[in-house]
C-alpha cells in the first residue's frame, strides 16, 4: 500500500517527478544547443561590438546562421579549444597569429580550402598561413593611443613613453595580450639600436629597456577595455600598443583620444580566422568563413573597425599612416618563446 | 541511529552525491595533477614554486591582503551588527535589505565601481580636496590600500550577517544583569557581549578570509597585473603559460590554506561554544 502525502501525491510519484526535473535541468542546455543553424564563434573581446552589430545580422541573412559569440582573449580561446578537443563546441575561432601557431601545433585546426571557401582565392597571399590553416581577415594597425586633451601634441616617438613627464601616466599591455609584443619589440629596437628585422630577436636588450619604463607605468593590463577607459577619463595620457580597430572608432564618437603612428614605426595586428577541427556544423562554419572573407563583410568590417581588408577586391577601411614603417614580426619566434617572456615580464614589472 | 533516522538520512544522499561529483572529485583530480609529472608521482612543482622568490612574494601579498581585508571588514562589521541586532521592525528590514541587496550585484560591477571612485579625478579625491584634507589628488587606484578597501566592502555582508545572527540570539538580559552589578559599558562589552559573539566573529572571519584569499576579479581590476595574487597566478598558469601542473599546484596551495582556515575556525567555534 502506498502512503499518500498531504497533497495526495505518492512518495514514488514525487521521487519520479524530482528525477524528471533533474534530468530535464541537466539536458536543457544540450537540447537548446541542438539547433542546426547555431554557430558558436570564439573571438576577441574587443571585437564584440562590431561582431554583434555587423556580423550577426549579415550571417542570418546570407547563410541563415544564428551566431553566438564568445568574446575573450586569444589565449583563452586556445585553452577552450584545447580543453574541448574531444568534443569541440566552437566551430570557428578568430584570434591572433602567434596563438594560431600554437593551435596548429596542438592539432586543433582543420585547413580552410578554396572549394567550400571560394573567397579565399581573393585574399592577399600573405593573409593565408600554413597552407590554409588560418587566414587573416582584417589587419588593424597598432601604435600609441593618447588622450588629446592632455597630450595635444600627439606621440611623435616611441621614446615619449620613457620621457620624465610621462611619470605615472602610462599603461602598457601584458605580454599575455598579443598587442603587448609591440612595446617589447619597440624596446628591443630602441635598446639595441638595430633595425626591426634584427632587433626583434634582441630580447635581453628589450627587457633592459623595459625596466627603464617602470617609473612611468601606472599599470600593466590584460583587460584592454578597462585600460582604455582610464585613457578616456585622463587617468593616464598614453596607452601603448593600441590599435586602429579600437581607438579610431572611439575617436569617431567624439571621445578625446587618438592613435599616434610614432616615427620609429607601427605594427600590423594579425587578426586571423580558423576552422576548429571536428567543430559542430562544419558546412555552416565554412560558409561563415567564406562570408567573412567575402567583399561585403570585408568592406563593412574594414570600415567599422578602421582596418585594412585582406580581400584584394575591396577598397575600404583604414588608411595606413604615410612615412612610417609598418612591421610584422616573426610569429614563430614569438610562439616558441612567449611563455618564458610572460614569466620574465611579470617578474620584471612587479611592484 | 534508529531505522527511521537512517531512512531520513538518505534524503541527504542526492545532495552529498552532487557535492561528491561536482566538487570533491574535481578537487581530488586537481590535487592529483599537482603531484603528477609525466605520469610519475612528484612534488617537483611544489619545490619549484617555493624555490622562486617571486612566487613567495605573491603568496605573502595574497595572505597579507586577505588578513587586512578580514581585519577591516571586522572593524566595520561589528558595530553594524550590534546596531542591527538592536534594531526592530522597519529599521531592521532596512538594514537587512542594505546588507543583502548589494550581494545581488555582480562582483565585476562592484569592483569596477571602486575603480571609478579611486581615480585621481574621482569622487574620493574631489571630496578630500574640497574638505581641505589634501591639496592635490593622491594616487589611490592600483594601490594595495585601494584593494583592501574595495575587497572589504564587497565581502562586508559575509562578516556582518554571522555576527548579527549570534548577537540577535544573545539573551539581552545578560548585559543588563552585569550593569545591575555595577559593570561599566566597556566592561560589559569586553566581558559579556564580545565573548558571547565570538562564534559569529570566527564564522565571519572564516567566510571573509576564504573569499579574500581566493578573489580574482577584484585585484585584477583594482591593482592590475603588477601586484599579482595566487588566483591571478593560477589563471596565468592555465590560460597563458598552459602549465597545468603549476596551475594545479597553486590552486592546491590556495585550497590547503582555505581548508586550514575552515578547520581552525571550526575548532575555535567549538571551543568557544563549549566555554559558554
Amino acid at each position: 500500500m502506498q502512503r499518500l502525502t498531504q497533497a495526495g501525491m505518492t512518495r514514488r510519484s514525487m521521487l519520479k517527478g524530482s528525477a524528471y526535473t533533474a534530468l530535464g535541468t541537466l539536458a536543457a542546455p544540450g537540447i537548446l544547443h541542438a539547433q542546426t543553424t547555431e554557430l558558436v564563434i570564439g573571438c576577441a573581446g574587443s571585437h564584440t561590438a562590431w561582431m554583434e552589430q555587423i556580423v550577426v545580422p549579415h550571417m542570418k541573412d546570407a547563410i541563415g546562421a544564428d551566431i553566438l559569440f564568445e568574446g575573450t582573449k586569444s589565449s583563452v580561446n586556445l585553452e577552450k579549444m584545447s580543453s574541448n578537443k574531444d568534443a569541440p563546441y566552437l566551430s570557428v575561432v578568430q584570434m591572433d597569429d602567434p596563438v594560431m601557431i600554437q593551435a596548429v601545433e596542438a592539432d586543433l585546426l582543420t585547413p580552410i580550402t578554396s572549394g567550400p571557401v571560394p573567397n579565399m582565392s581573393d585574399l592577399r597571399p600573405d593573409a593565408v598561413h600554413m597552407d590554409g590553416m588560418w587566414c587573416n581577415y582584417v589587419q588593424p594597425w597598432a601604435g600609441v593611443a593618447y588622450n588629446t586633451d592632455f597630450k595635444s601634441g600627439g606621440v611623435a616617438s616611441w621614446e615619449d613613453l620613457w620621457a620624465p613627464e610621462a611619470r605615472g601616466q602610462l599603461i602598457i599591455p601584458s605580454l599575455q595580450n598579443t598587442e603587448g609584443m609591440w612595446t617589447l619589440f619597440m624596446s628591443a629596437m630602441l635598446g639595441s639600436g638595430k633595425p626591426f628585422s634584427e632587433a626583434q630577436y634582441e630580447i635581453d636588450a628589450a627587457f633592459e629597456k623595459l625596466e627603464e619604463l617602470k617609473p612611468n607605468l601606472l599599470s600593466v593590463y590584460t583587460t584592454m577595455s578597462q585600460a582604455f577607459n582610464l585613457l578616456e577619463q585622463a587617468e593616464i595620457t598614453m596607452l601603448a600598443g593600441n590599435f586602429s580597430s579600437y581607438t579610431l572608432p572611439r575617436k569617431a564618437t567624439g571621445v578625446p583620444v587618438d592613435l599616434a603612428a610614432p616615427s620609429e614605426g607601427i605594427f600590423a595586428m594579425p587578426s586571423g580566422i580558423c576552422l576548429v577541427k571536428g567543430g559542430p556544423n562544419a558546412e555552416l562554419a565554412e560558409a561563415y568563413v567564406n562570408e567573412m572573407l567575402g567583399p561585403d563583410m570585408q568592406a563593412a568590417i574594414a570600415d567599422f573597425a578602421t582596418s585594412v581588408p585582406a580581400n584584394t577586391t575591396v577598397s575600404a577601411g583604414a588608411i595606413i599612416p604615410d612615412g612610417v614603417p609598418i612591421y610584422a614580426p616573426d610569429w614563430a619566434f614569438v610562439a616558441a618563446n612567449r611563455r618564458a617572456w610572460i614569466e620574465r615580464f611579470d617578474k620584471l614589472m612587479a611592484i | 541511529m534508529t531505522g527511521r533516522a537512517e531512512r531520513i538520512g538518505l534524503l541527504a544522499l542526492p545532495g552529498l552525491s552532487f557535492l561528491a561529483v561536482i566538487y570533491a572529485l574535481p578537487l581530488f583530480m586537481l590535487l592529483l595533477k599537482s603531484v603528477q609529472i609525466d605520469g610519475q608521482f612528484s612534488f617537483a612543482e611544489y619545490v619549484a614554486f617555493f624555490s622562486d622568490s617571486y612566487n613567495l612574494s605573491v603568496l605573502w601579498r595574497t595572505l597579507r591582503v586577505a588578513l587586512l581585508t578580514t581585519g577591516l571588514a571586522l572593524i566595520i562589521a561589528y558595530p553594524t551588527a550590534i546596531i542591527m541586532a538592536r534594531a526592530k521592525g522597519f529599521w531592521l528590514s532596512v538594514f537587512l535589505v542594505a546588507m543583502v541587496l548589494p550581494m545581488s550585484v555582480g562582483v565585476v560591477v562592484k569592483a569596477f565601481a571602486w575603480t571609478i571612485l579611486f581615480r585621481t579625478r574621482g569622487v574620493l579625491n574631489d571630496t578630500l580636496m574640497s574638505l581641505g584634507i589634501t591639496d592635490a589628488p593622491i594616487r589611490m587606484l592600483f594601490t594595495e590600500t585601494a584593494l583592501i578597501i574595495g575587497a572589504a566592502n564587497v565581502f562586508l555582508p559575509f562578516m556582518v550577517l554571522p555576527i548579527y545572527a549570534v548577537l540577535r540570539q544573545m539573551d539581552s538580559r545578560l548585559p543588563e544583569a552585569a550593569a545591575s552589578l555595577g559593570a561599566t559599558p566597556v566592561f560589559r562589552f569586553m566581558n559579556v557581549t564580545f565573548p558571547l559573539s565570538l562564534p559569529g566573529v570566527v564564522a565571519g572571519c572564516a567566510f571573509t578570509f576564504s573569499l579574500a584569499i581566493s578573489m580574482y576579479v577584484i585585484p585584477s581590476l583594482i591593482v592590475g597585473e603588477r601586484q599579482q595574487t595566487l588566483s591571478m597566478l593560477t589563471a596565468r598558469s592555465f590560460l597563458y603559460l598552459r602549465n597545468e601542473a603549476l596551475g594545479a599546484t597553486i590552486s592546491s596551495i590556495l585550497l590547503l590554506i582555505a581548508i586550514s582556515v575552515v578547520l581552525t575556525s571550526s575548532w575555535a567555534a567549538n571551543r568557544l561554544g563549549a566555554r559558554q
